[in-house]
Formats: C-alpha cells, sequence, structure tokens
C-alpha cells in the first residue's frame, strides 16, 4: 500500500503540469496579499486606539437610528462588544497586523478545492484514456488497493496545496506587515461572552473544515472518473457542482429539503461562524448527511471501479 | 519441471451483450514452452489473454494459472504472470526508467539491479533515463517487454510482440524468448499477425477463428505436413513429356503443373528417387528437385478458409 501511494505521489509530482497549477495557486494567493496590504497601509495612519474609537462610534451612531435590520443590530452591538474587550485588555486588533491578511488568504481554500477536483477528475480517467490501466491492473494489488492509493495520493495532494497556502501567507503577511504579533489572540463574541482564541487553533480548524468539502469534491471527482472514464468529464462535472451548487442554493434557499442537497453541508465554516444555511441546522446535521454522500458515492467508485471490464 | 500445466483454460467463454467473442476454450499449457495464438483480425486473441490477466470478466468457464484461479485468487495467480495486452502503453511524462521504478514497486523483492537487469535484456540502456514521450514505437515495446520481465514471471503473455520491432528487433526478441524458455524454464504465450514469424518461433500453435479454437497442433505439424506423403515440385525440360511420364506411375495421389512451370507431384518419399529413375529413363532431364513446404501460412489459411476478417 505504501509503495502504491508512493507510486501515484510520483505520477502527481513528476509532471510539469501539477507544479503550473500549485504556482498558480501560489501566484494567487501572493498577489491577493500584496493588494491587501497596498490598501492596509494607505488606511491606516493613526495608531489602532484611535481607529477603534473612531469605529466604535460609528456604529453607536448606526445605532442610534429607528427600523433598524435586525440582524444588523446585532451585528453592530457584537462589534462594540469586541472593540470595547480589545481597548479594557489592550489587545491589538487584527487590522494593521499579519493576522489580517493570514485569515483572508483561508478563503482562498477554495482554490485548493479547484486545483484537487483537476487532479483528481484526471487521476483515474486518465489511466483509461491513454491505455496504462492495463499494465497497472495486472499486478498483485487488488484493485480496491489502487483505487484507495489514489483516494490517498489526492488528499495528500490537497493538503501540500493547504501547507503551501498556509506558509505563502503566513510569511508574506509575516515580512509585510512584520511578525510582532504572532502570538494575539483572535476575540470573539460567542453566546453573548467575549472570549479569547488561539490564532492559529482558529485558522487551522478553518483550513480543516474547508478540507472536508475538498474530500467530498474529490469522492465526486473520483466517482465520474469511475462511471464515465473521462478526465473532461469529471472536471467539468465537479466544478461545475462547486459553482452551480451554490447558486442552486440560493435558489433552493425557500425549500426545506433543500438543506440534504450536499452542497448545502459541504461549507461547515458556517458552523464556525455561526450562520447556518437554514435555521435549525446543526454541525452535526450536516456531518450526517455529509457521511451518507460520501458513502453512497463511494460504494458507486468502488463498483464501478473494482467490477467493470477494463477494455481501454 | 513439473507436468503440471502453468496455464489452464477450462471452457472459457465470453459474452459482451449478447455476442459471444469467446466460445468454449479449452487447452493447456506446459512449462518451458512458447504457445502462439494465431487468428485473422478480431478472432479473439487479444480478449482472451484480457481474460487470463483478469482486465475482464470471464462469463463461463475457468482460468488456472499455476493452480490459482485468476477469478478468485486474483493477486496470487497474477504475481505469476508478465504482460503485454495490446500496445504497451506507459507512462508517457516518465522516464523509460521512472515507469520499470512504477511497476517494481507493485511487486515484492524486485530489485534496483533486476531493472538494469531487464532493461541490459531488451537493450535500453541508452535511452533509458529518456522520456518515454520521446521513444520510437520499437522502443516502447521493447520497455514494454522489459515491465513485463521485472518480476520474474513464470507466465509471460505478449500480445503481438513483434508490432513495431525492426527485423534485428523481432531476431532478439525470438533468441531472448528461447533463452527465456530454454534456460529460465519460462512459459510463453504470444499472439501475432506475422505467421512466418510464429513458425521461427513457437513450439506450439492454437488457430482461433471467430472465438473457436479452431486446432491446436505442435509447429512441426504446420511445416512438415501431416502425413508422410509430401508435394515435390520437379524443374525438367520438357514438362509435357514428363508430366504423361509420372502420370503412368504408380502411388502417385496428385500431378500438375504450377504457374510457374514446374511440375507438382505429391506422394510418398519412397517414391520421389523412383519418379527421377524413371525420368531419366525417358531421357528428360531434370535440373532439380524440392519438398515443397506447406507454410504455417498457407495451412492457416487452409484451416481457416482463406483468413476473411470476422
Ligand atoms: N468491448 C467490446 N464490446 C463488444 N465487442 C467486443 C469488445 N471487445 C472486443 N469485441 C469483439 O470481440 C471480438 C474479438 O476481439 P479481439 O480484440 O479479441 O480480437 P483479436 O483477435 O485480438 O484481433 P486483432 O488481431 O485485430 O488484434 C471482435 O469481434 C470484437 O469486435
Ligand atoms: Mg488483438
Amino acid at each position: 500500500m505504501y509503495n502504491l501511494v508512493l507510486n501515484e505521489n510520483m505520477k502527481i509530482y513528476r509532471r510539469v503540469r501539477t507544479w503550473i497549477l500549485i504556482g498558480l495557486m501560489a501566484g494567487f494567493v501572493i498577489l491577493g496579499n500584496f493588494v491587501m496590504w497596498h490598501e492596509a497601509k494607505d488606511a491606516s495612519a493613526d495608531d489602532w486606539q484611535t481607529q477603534v474609537t473612531q469605529e466604535k462610534e460609528n456604529w453607536n451612531k448606526q445605532l442610534q437610528k429607528t427600523n433598524l435590520d435586525e440582524g444588523l443590530e446585532k451585528f453592530y452591538k457584537e462589534r462594540i462588544a469586541v472593540i470595547d474587550y480589545q481597548l479594557e485588555h489592550d489587545i491589538h486588533p487584527t487590522q494593521g497586523t499579519m493576522w489580517n491578511g493570514i485569515l483572508e488568504s483561508a478563503s482562498l481554500a477554495m482554490l485548493i478545492t479547484l486545483l484537487t477536483i483537476i487532479i483528481a477528475g484526471d487521476i483515474i480517467a486518465s489511466e483509461f484514456a491513454t491505455g496504462t490501466i492495463k499494465l497497472l491492473l495486472i499486478r498483485p494489488a487488488s484493485r480496491l488497493k489502487i483505487l484507495l492509493s489514489k483516494y490517498i495520493a489526492m488528499l495528500m495532494f490537497s493538503f501540500v496545496l493547504l501547507l503551501t497556502l498556509f506558509i505563502i501567507s503566513f510569511l508574506l503577511n509575516g515580512i509585510l506587515f512584520g511578525f510582532n504579533h504572532m502570538g494575539l489572540p483572535l476575540i470573539r463574541l460567542i453566546d453573548g461572552q467575549v472570549v479569547e482564541q488561539n490564532m492559529f487553533l482558529y485558522l487551522w480548524k478553518t483550513y480543516l473544515l474547508n478540507g472536508i468539502s475538498t474530500v467530498m469534491y474529490i469522492t465526486i471527482a473520483f466517482m465520474i472518473s469511475s462511471a464515465f472514464r473521462s478526465s473532461a468529464m469529471a472536471i467539468a462535472f465537479s466544478i461545475g457542482t462547486l459553482f452551480a451548487g451554490n447558486i442552486l442554493l440560493e435558489v433552493l434557499r425557500g425549500y426545506n429539503w433543500s438543506k440534504y442537497l450536499l452542497f448545502a453541508n459541504t461549507d461547515l465554516t458556517q458552523y464556525l461562524d455561526n450562520r447556518p444555511f437554514q435555521d435549525g441546522m446543526t454541525l452535526s446535521f450536516s456531518i450526517g448527511v455529509l457521511v451518507v454522500y460520501f458513502v453512497v458515492l463511494n460504494l458507486i467508485s468502488w463498483l464501478m471501479f473494482t467490477r467493470r471490464d477494463v477494455a481501454a | 519441471m513439473s507436468n503440471e500445466p502453468i496455464i489452464s483454460l477450462r471452457n472459457v467463454t465470453k459474452r459482451i451483450g449478447r455476442k459471444t467473442v469467446i466460445d468454449n476454450l479449452t487447452f493447456d499449457v506446459p512449462q518451458g514452452e512458447i504457445f502462439g495464438f494465431l487468428g485473422p483480425n478480431g478472432a479473439g486473441k487479444t480478449t482472451t489473454i484480457r481474460m487470463i490477466v483478469g482486465l475482464i470478466s470471464i462469463t463461463d468457464g475457468q482460468i488456472l494459472i499455476k493452480g490459482n484461479n485468476i477469478k478468485t485468487d486474483f493477486e496470487e495467480a497474477i504475481r505469476h504472470v508478465g504482460a503485454i495486452v495490446e500496445n504497451p502503453e506507459m507512462y508517457k511524462y516518465l522516464s523509460g526508467y521512472r515507469n520499470l521504478v512504477h511497476y517494481a514497486r507493485m511487486v515484492p523483492g524486485v530489485t534496483k539491479a533486476r531493472i538494469d537487469e531487464v532493461v541490459a535484456l531488451v537493450k535500453l540502456e541508452d535511452r533509458i533515463h529518456d522520456k518515454v514521450r520521446k521513444y520510437s514505437l520499437g522502443m516502447r515495446q521493447r520497455l514494454g517487454v522489459a515491465q513485463a520481465l521485472l518480476h520474474r514471471p513464470s507466465l509471460l503473455i505478449l500480445d503481438e510482440p513483434t508490432n513495431g520491432l525492426d527485423p534485428e528487433g523481432i531476431r532478439e526478441l525470438r533468441d531472448y524468448l528461447r533463452y527465456l524458455t530454454r534456460v529460465e524454464g519460462i512459459t510463453v504465450i504470444v499472439s501475432s499477425h506475422l505467421l512466418s514469424e510464429m513458425e521461427l518461433m513457437c513450439d506450439r500453435v492454437a488457430i482461433l477463428q471467430r472465438g473457436k479454437l479452431v486446432d491446436v497442433q505442435p509447429i512441426d505439424y504446420f511445416t512438415h505436413g501431416s502425413d508422410t506423403s509430401q508435394t515435390y515440385q520437379i524443374e525438367v525440360q520438357m514438362p509435357e513429356q514428363a508430366m504423361a511420364v509420372i502420370g503412368q506411375m504408380k502411388g502417385i495421389e496428385e500431378l500438375k503443373r504450377s504457374e510457374d512451370g514446374f511440375i507438382e507431384v505429391t506422394a510418398e518419399r519412397e517414391l520421389v528417387p523412383d519418379i527421377l529413375e524413371e525420368l531419366i529413363k525417358n531421357h528428360i532431364r531434370v535440373y532439380g528437385v524440392q519438398r515443397v513446404r506447406t507454410s504455417l501460412e498457407d495451412k492457416f489459411l487452409e484451416i481457416t478458409g482463406g483468413g476473411q476478417v470476422v
């Protein structure tokens, strides 16, 4: 099994294409962070106390207004509570520190999903398309093991991308903003209580929750690959689901059953930030739905990959 | 050497949809034999090979490799097999060497020294570190043979291995197949369109047509004819008179003029000196006598009835 994964990795990383994709992602992250740094540099002339005090006054003014939206009112009050806490305990806000860029970059994890889909759609289907599947399957390794080794290689690939994202955004923002706020805690309001959270922990929680959606998309790509044995189909279909899925969700949000759709549950960061797709959805509900999809999709891949004739 | 067959097919049938592609195939191949698979396009050679290596399911019957059922004991059975199925497709973006490393990792016990050994055997040392993308067809075929031999299989299956090889390459392939069977005791199954190639390579040949096994015979059967009487070609000065003289003799099974003016006589071997004696007695000058070899190709066409594609 170890050797099989080694083989799959060799086939991924000894291709120029893979490095172009990784380079592309790195380029995106670097560009995005530079733009954010540039904007932040222009904005911050005063020290942070003055800035947050100004912000607080602004929110207070907004709160004076009548017919205020309930959601907005909640948001303003949360911000004010956080600012008060920061001023009181002399804790620098993330704005103007390396952490702002790093946290923003975490939203680029979507790119990781995208790139992983491209490789995952290809890793099975291309073996069929080029005929190499024949020489791969006539070895003393069951088809299940071959499939599994490809799966593991994809998980590793998405992890490599994640590390790339983390390292680049960490170093770049550190260099641009300075590393002096590395130990800064994250101040958040949870259930009406202001709490301090470890920034690294929060960041990696976001990453890993995003990783779960990546895993789901790898699974979809594998299923399409095994069923149709066509890279183009697998890549197009999975990326299509990634984008069309979110659009479709907006349309279907009104229907209660839409919470059982796969895409309504793939983004688990909705619970981290306390804004679920539909009221009443919980983290365990989403995990349950994901597990069911995961098992069914993998079962289909497995049946398609191990049972069918290889006529390539 | 044991007498147990290395591979044995029992009533093997393959149906795809409603079409019976392979119909009730039964044969054994003993250790150390080079076994040829002969048949026109679409006869089912590749399909049979795909079933032997477990790429496609077997509708009916069973295939045993060293006593292991390919269906139920896949890993144990396939361990003893090295194969090329149709074209030897490799990873084009990897070097030849990396491709071999890839396959070596899939079987326990294949060392780096062994990789170098097979590379030397197929004479690819100079180009082994080039990307396969840059290989010629013949070089890919050589690499294909190399990957099939890596794990020292007991059974080597080559689907049209001469495809793309130059005459020198074909001769080398023939030589090392001989070496592998005679010295290392490997069993080989080859399929080929080059029928004359089979004559030089195989010990035994199976003729396949429309998915059915037409005949399995030792190669001698095809090259020398089935019984004692054979056809001889005689070149004489006066063919008309010679025909008349021979026609009067006893024991002549067939007599005719060939297209290029020779006389063709079919008779027992012992009759040949008598025929010559008779001709000379009648003052007919004889320039030469030659046994007409029924080549495998003729026999093959004869058996399959013209060799049309099905
Ligand atoms: N996937 C398939 N679906 C339907 N029919 C098939 C399939 N694969 C092969 N066949 C049929 O099975 C028959 C045997 O094909 P096969 O490839 O085994 O022939 P072959 O003897 O290897 O021919 P060739 O000399 O051209 O390589 C052909 O008639 C072919 O049309
Ligand atoms: Mg064929």
